[in-house]
């Protein structure tokens, strides 16, 4: 082999080194724990409200497994909009007929 | 076997590599952006569908909400005793909880009542709340709800305000493990009698109606009986809970999309200036080569080298990036993406989940793509006469 493909090869054997690295160190200290997965199942099985709180910004999406379609679509508790796209339903000729 | 592999061609197709230089690091830039960009996404997906998998089996069997005029109200709690006489059903419980607008920090609460003083509740909170204190009534809550009130120096205790004007005060006897940030983030559990005052529903009356059910094959005909009895209820099964799972990230697909679209155009834009012939340095090479006693295979074989190194390389340094980005750093940016604007934010730490079926959907999307496009130019020259592509 030149210098050139020995570089090459050296440059492939480390990013794979890495990435090999990486996933077994993101295996054992990223992955969900036995302890986190029992907690997350007994709250989950205390409210049964399962929905993750990521979207919170408004009522009628939060537990959106629970919500009706024409609740999400809506306003929020202070009756502003709470989407950006929200202009794109309030405007559309099907709900500006009135 | 061993003639197959050309020890001197691969060394060739590295050194054409190197000599194209910037031209070379510019593919291996965008590649290694794109396959990052798509990995990262398919990652974040994948990580919180598997968390909410994790909890899906643990939900009641069948929800049931009371409607008017297809709006949901309070249904009465005396309609328990009516499911408890369909065969099949094991217990109902009458549920009370809702949401809580703070309109100091313009975020919402998700209150949720339980039956304070039941032994299987006292052991459930103990497990989940840090430091759990049960002296009397009050409340535990998420850690962003606890960081919210502490920024409106409510570190004690928090005043709800009743729909009739009057204030109730509720102490805050604890917070929930950091590790179900994502699930308890907004919630606050009480008692239901302190619920029912905050919302004003009456005694007789609560949110929805939790059935369980012994035989998971009776899910179907149960609910549907349910139906029968309350013509104007909507019975929520824990399959229609998993469906909406399959759809929970339909509301943020326009911003998929609009990553996916702007990122195949890119990859296509590339692509596109491959298959549209190679530049006359190029085919002069190709000619070169050809006139030197390189039959067309051994070109092939030197292009697909070529194109197989910038491709992988680009590959696995997007996928290793992605990772990094994803797991380590939290995907700051995108993570946006998800969690919406409101300042109740949860701690964007989700669960690292390999998906060998996601890292080859991106390898079969990106490599062998490239590689073809790489390779079919080249063959339309090399079978060409050496005289006709160097004229």
């Amino acid at each position: 082999m030149n210098k050139k493909s020995t570089f090459v090869f050296y440059i492939f054997s480390t990013l794979t080194a890495l990435l090999v690295t990486q996933t077994l160190y993101l295996s054992s200290q990223e992955s969900m724990k036995a302890s986190a997965q029992e907690k997350k199942v007994l709250f989950v099985k205390l409210t049964g409200l399962p929905d993750l709180a990521l979207s919170s910004d408004s009522a009628y999406i939060r537990h959106r497994s629970l919500s009706f379609i024409s609740d999400i679509y809506h306003l929020d508790g202070c009756l502003r909009e709470y989407d950006k796209s929200t202009y794109a339903i309030e405007n559309s000729t099907v709900t500006s007929i009135n | 076997m061993r003639k197959r592999i050309n020890q001197h061609l691969i060394e060739y197709a590295i050194g054409s590599v190197v000599r194209q230089g910037y031209k070379s690091l510019f593919i291996v830039s965008v590649f290694t952006l794109l396959t990052a960009l798509l990995t990262a996404i398919f990652f974040i997906t994948n990580s919180m569908k598997y968390e909410l998998n994790t909890t899906v089996d643990t939900l009641p069997e069948i929800v049931l909400q009371n409607t008017r005029a297809s709006r949901h109200i309070d249904i009465e709690t005396r309609s328990a005793d009516k499911l408890l006489d369909i065969p099949g059903v094991s217990s109902v419980n009458a549920r009370v909880w809702g949401y809580y607008y703070f309109t100091n920090a313009g975020v919402n609460f998700t209150l949720v009542g339980v039956d304070e003083f039941e032994e299987q509740y006292s052991n459930t909170l103990d497990k989940v709340v840090k430091n759990a204190s049960f002296e009397n009534s009050g409340m535990y809550v998420g850690q962003g709800v606890k960081k919210i009130m502490n920024s409106s120096y409510y570190t004690e205790y928090f005043n709800f305000i009743k729909p009739d004007g009057e204030i109730k005060k509720v102490d805050i006897h604890g917070v929930f493990d950091s590790e179900t940030s994502l699930e308890s983030n907004d919630m606050i559990i009480m008692s239901k009698e302190s619920v029912r005052e905050i919302f004003g529903i009456e005694e007789s009356k609560a949110t929805d109606l939790v059935v369980t059910i012994a035989n998971r094959e009776e899910i179907d005909t149960i609910s549907l009986k349910i139906e029968q009895m309350f013509p104007n209820a909507r019975v929520i099964t824990n399959d229609d809970m998993k469906l909406s799972y399959e759809n929970i990230f339909n509301y943020k697909s326009g911003i998929f999309l609009a990553l996916f679209v702007i990122a195949l155009f890119t990859f296509f834009i590339i692509i596109y200036d491959k298959m549209s012939g190679l530049s006359s340095e190029q085919k002069r090479e190709v000619g070169i080569l050809k006139a030197l006693g390189w039959r067309v295979e051994d070109i092939l074989k030197s292009k697909f080298y070529e194109s197989l190194i910038v491709s992988l390389f680009a590959y696995l340094l997007g996928i290793t990036l992605a990772m990094a980005y994803v797991y380590l750093l939290n995907a700051p940016l995108l993570r946006d993406i998800f969690i919406g604007y409101s300042d109740l934010k949860p701690l964007f730490e989700i669960s690292f989940v390999l998906d060998l079926q996601t890292l080859s959907l991106v390898f079969f999307l990106s490599v062998p793509i490239y590689i073809a496009a790489t390779i079919i130019p080249s063959w339309r020259v090399a079978t060409l006469e050496a005289d006709e592509v160097i004229r």
